[in-house]
């Protein structure tokens, strides 16, 4: 991994391709979000803004492209006030669409329905939005990234596709991917250099048109499902991998298809688990609060009892919660850190000699964006 | 070029990285620690941090990444040498004054307590209050306008039309127009029908507009029954019901939206707390609006009672354990109670005669639904 000294000498040589390394710890990840969980079960949930930057700081810190790791620069407390102020925003027009509904209504029965598209746009412009909030907070050897376009012209964009997707029954899915994609990624700068995104719907149709045609038969014997599902997901994070480009700077993935059976069904293991123990606790609890009152089952949770059921009601909710927490840390630990992980150790960059001396540009987003997608729930990682 | 040979002998042999902040340029550098840190590239000028402006920013184990706030703000030191970061940890005192501490921790659990008993507080206080407030200042052609969509709505699930045999139709305008006096509610923007369905049912929409249902009429024996459930529908318009209960179950969903947000499975969280406090919301106005039909029964001089015998035998027996705190309407049975307490022998004329009656009970036809 020596590296020499550039100098004012022109480009170097086509280097081999070098790879990605992720020395993330897997314990203190765990930690990490054992504790975020449980904090953000006291504080209600907001704690979220503070867990979210902790998990990604962890994971950008310890991704090092070249023997250099990146860094998130993106702060909770943007988080928190990007939120408020989203929901500042949002009030006046849910109030708005309460109220163009009611004429519509008036108009002819249930007409109103359709306006729930609105909401669809409106949550296309929070992640094209909130991508360029997360991508201003990466910085990689000093320089950040930073995106331009419109989140407007990407949701409008969504939105044609999404109609044409809808009336092929999906079949037009891997076109729509391609053209938001190459949206995004034509926006996106590395200080002064412009990406690009290669690849092309066709590719991917090439690649996963048999887990369309076979998407039926999950349904009927649906254990299929995780399989199908971690089958195309593979092939999607490879298909994105192979078209993404930032300058002269490309990469490459060699991620196998069966790459994700093991994490999808080791979160279906753990959720089973989880639910069996939930059961187990809560017939425990009904058999506590029989046995302690006294009184037969019939008449503890008979009429004219509410009051005798409370401490059930508590008991559950504490369940419930516990279980809610549970499960929150493996999906962070198995489908966050596990997934970035294992995609990250297939990734090839090539000729990232184009980018040993870029310079920096690009102002700084606001997190209004990841408000609006946290307030709209289209939130992503 | 080997002008300081004792320096550049004591430099470690891991490299040290510095990152200027303006271009991605990698440069191997070798630090002097003076009264500042100096950052020294050969060829170049050094770059002076005072020990005081140095930061700690995230790395990857094994390296000490320093950003400094008087330096272009993503300018990055990174030292790979565990002897020298050791030695420059030492001297910056600041390093990690940025970084969230357990304070910092207690702080933020602390605010959500208060934001979250503040949300608590106004969910169970101050929005029934501004409900009860605002829903009798709301204009009347705003009202009219809510109660004219769901009308459309109403009518698209139970049939088209109202029910319109003539006779039937008279017996029932007749009956309403007393309870209507009796409540003592303007006559001005007031409808009521019947609608052709088999569903026992009726109920208020917002501007003046009662409904019954044909299957409650088919259950009903007597005028009495119909007329203490209209009663009861008539003291939802008399409290303006709907409207406190669409402002209301506007803010709490709001609220308790914001206070639970994004936590895994809130949805759940959510549902269920919304369930039970408008559950109780909705059960005080239905418990208003039963104290108001038997106030205009006794007005009219007849018994409520046989109102609260219709709807049981409708809903027979309701109660059980957790139920009964999601229920949005009091159980059946504590209203029949209620209401048999408030039975007295009639003392008023009946409402509506026999013929009256049985053309009431035909007014959308026979075996139609």
């Amino acid at each position: 991994m020596q590296w020499t000294p550039i100098g004012s000498e022109p480009l170097p040589p086509p280097l081999p391709p070098t790879r990605v390394d992720f020395s993330g710890n897997r314990t203190e990840f765990r930690k990490l979000v054992t504790k975020g969980a449980m904090l953000e079960l006291v504080t209600f949930g907001f704690y979220r803004f503070w867990l979210v930057t902790d998990v990604r700081r962890h994971l950008w810190s310890n991704t090092a492209l070249d023997g250099d790791a990146a860094e998130y620069t993106g702060r909770a407390k943007e988080l928190l006030i990007g939120f408020l102020f989203a929901l500042a925003i949002l009030v006046p027009i849910y109030l708005a669409y309460f109220l163009v509904g009611i004429e519509f209504e008036r108009w002819q029965g249930f007409a109103s329905t359709p306006l729930f598209i609105s909401f669809y746009a409106f949550g296309q412009f929070a992640i094209f939005r909130a991508r360029r909030y997360r991508l201003t907070r990466t910085v990689w050897r000093g320089v950040r990234f930073w995106m331009d376009g419109s989140g407007w012209a990407y949701s409008f964009r969504a939105m044609l596709w999404g109609l044409l997707v809808f009336l092929t029954l999906g079949l037009a899915l891997p076109w729509r991917e391609a053209s938001l994609e190459r949206y995004k990624m034509q926006h996106t700068h590395y200080g002064d250099l412009r990406g690009d995104f290669a690849g092309d719907g066709w590719t991917f149709f090439k690649r996963g048109w048999w887990l369309w045609l076979l998407s039926p038969v999950a349904l009927v014997i649906f254990p299929l499902a995780p399989f199908f599902y971690a089958e195309f997901k593979a092939r999607e994070w490879r298909w994105w991998l192979d078209g993404i480009r930032i300058g002269d700077v490309s990469l490459s993935s060699q991620l196998p298809h069966n790459a994700f059976y093991g994490l999808y069904w080791k979160v279906i293991g753990w959720w089973t688990l989880l639910s069996t123990i939930f059961a187990a606790y809560l017939g425990g609890a009904t058999l506590l609060v029989v046995k302690l009152s006294g009184l037969p089952a019939e008449q503890v949770f008979g009429p004219d009892n509410t009051a005798k059921s409370i401490p059930m009601l508590v008991m559950m909710v504490i369940g419930y919660f516990a279980l809610a927490l549970a499960i929150n840390i493996i999906m962070r630990v198995y489908l966050q850190r596990d997934l970035w992980a294992k995609v990250l150790e297939t990734v090839e960059v090539h000729d990232i000699g184009a980018a040993a001396d870029v310079r920096g540009s690009g102002e700084l987003a606001s997190a209004l964006g990841e408000g609006f997608a946290d307030g709209l729930d289209v939130a992503g990682f | 070029m080997n002008e300081l040979p004792n320096e550049a002998s004591a430099q470690p042999a891991k490299p040290t990285i510095f990152f200027d902040g303006v271009s991605s340029r990698r440069r191997q550098v070798t630090l002097a620690l003076g009264y500042a840190l100096e950052i020294v590239e050969e060829g170049g000028s050094p770059v002076r941090w005072a020990y005081a402006d140095i930061r700690r920013a995230d790395s990857p184990p094994g390296i000490l990444r320093l950003a400094s706030m008087s330096a272009p703000p993503l300018a990055r030191l990174e030292i790979r040498d565990a002897a020298l970061a050791a030695d420059v940890t030492l001297r910056c005192v600041r390093l990690d004054e940025h970084q969230t501490t357990g304070r910092g921790v207690a702080k933020i659990v602390g605010w959500s307590v208060a934001a979250a008993v503040s949300i608590v507080c106004v969910v169970l206080f101050g929005v029934p209050l501004a409900a009860d407030r605002l829903a009798p200042l709301v204009p009347k052609p705003i009202e009219r306008r809510i109660g004219d969509a769901s009308e459309v709505q109403v009518k698209t699930i139970f049939g088209r039309n109202s029910c319109e045999d003539a006779a039937g139709k008279s017996a029932f305008v007749k009956l309403v127009n007393r309870l209507r006096d009796a409540a003592g509610l303007d006559d001005d923007s007031m409808t009521a029908g019947v609608l052709p369905t088999s569903v026992p049912n009726a109920f208020a929409l917002p501007g003046g507009k009662v409904y019954v249902l044909k299957g409650l009429l088919d259950k009903a024996e007597n005028p009495d029954e119909i007329a203490g459930i209209l009663a009861h529908e008539l003291g939802h318009l008399k409290h303006h019901d709907n409207m406190r209960g669409l402002i209301y179950n506007g803010g709490t969903s709001f609220l308790i939206g914001l206070l639970f947000g994004d936590v895994t499975g809130s949805s759940a969280v959510i549902f269920a707390s919304r369930s039970v406090v408008e559950a109780s919301y909705s059960r005080e106005a239905e418990t208003a609006a039963d104290t108001f039909a038997i106030e205009i029964m006794h007005k009219l001089g007849r018994s409520p009672k046989p109102a609260a015998e219709l709807m049981f035998r409708i809903t027979g027996k309701e109660g059980g354990g957790l139920t009964s705190i999601l229920a949005s309407h009091p159980l059946t049975e504590d209203r029949l109670a209620r209401m048999t307490k408030e039975d007295r022998p009639a003392s008023g004329p009946p409402l509506l005669t026999d013929k009256e009656w049985q053309a009431l009970k035909g007014i959308c036809g026979s075996g139609k639904v």
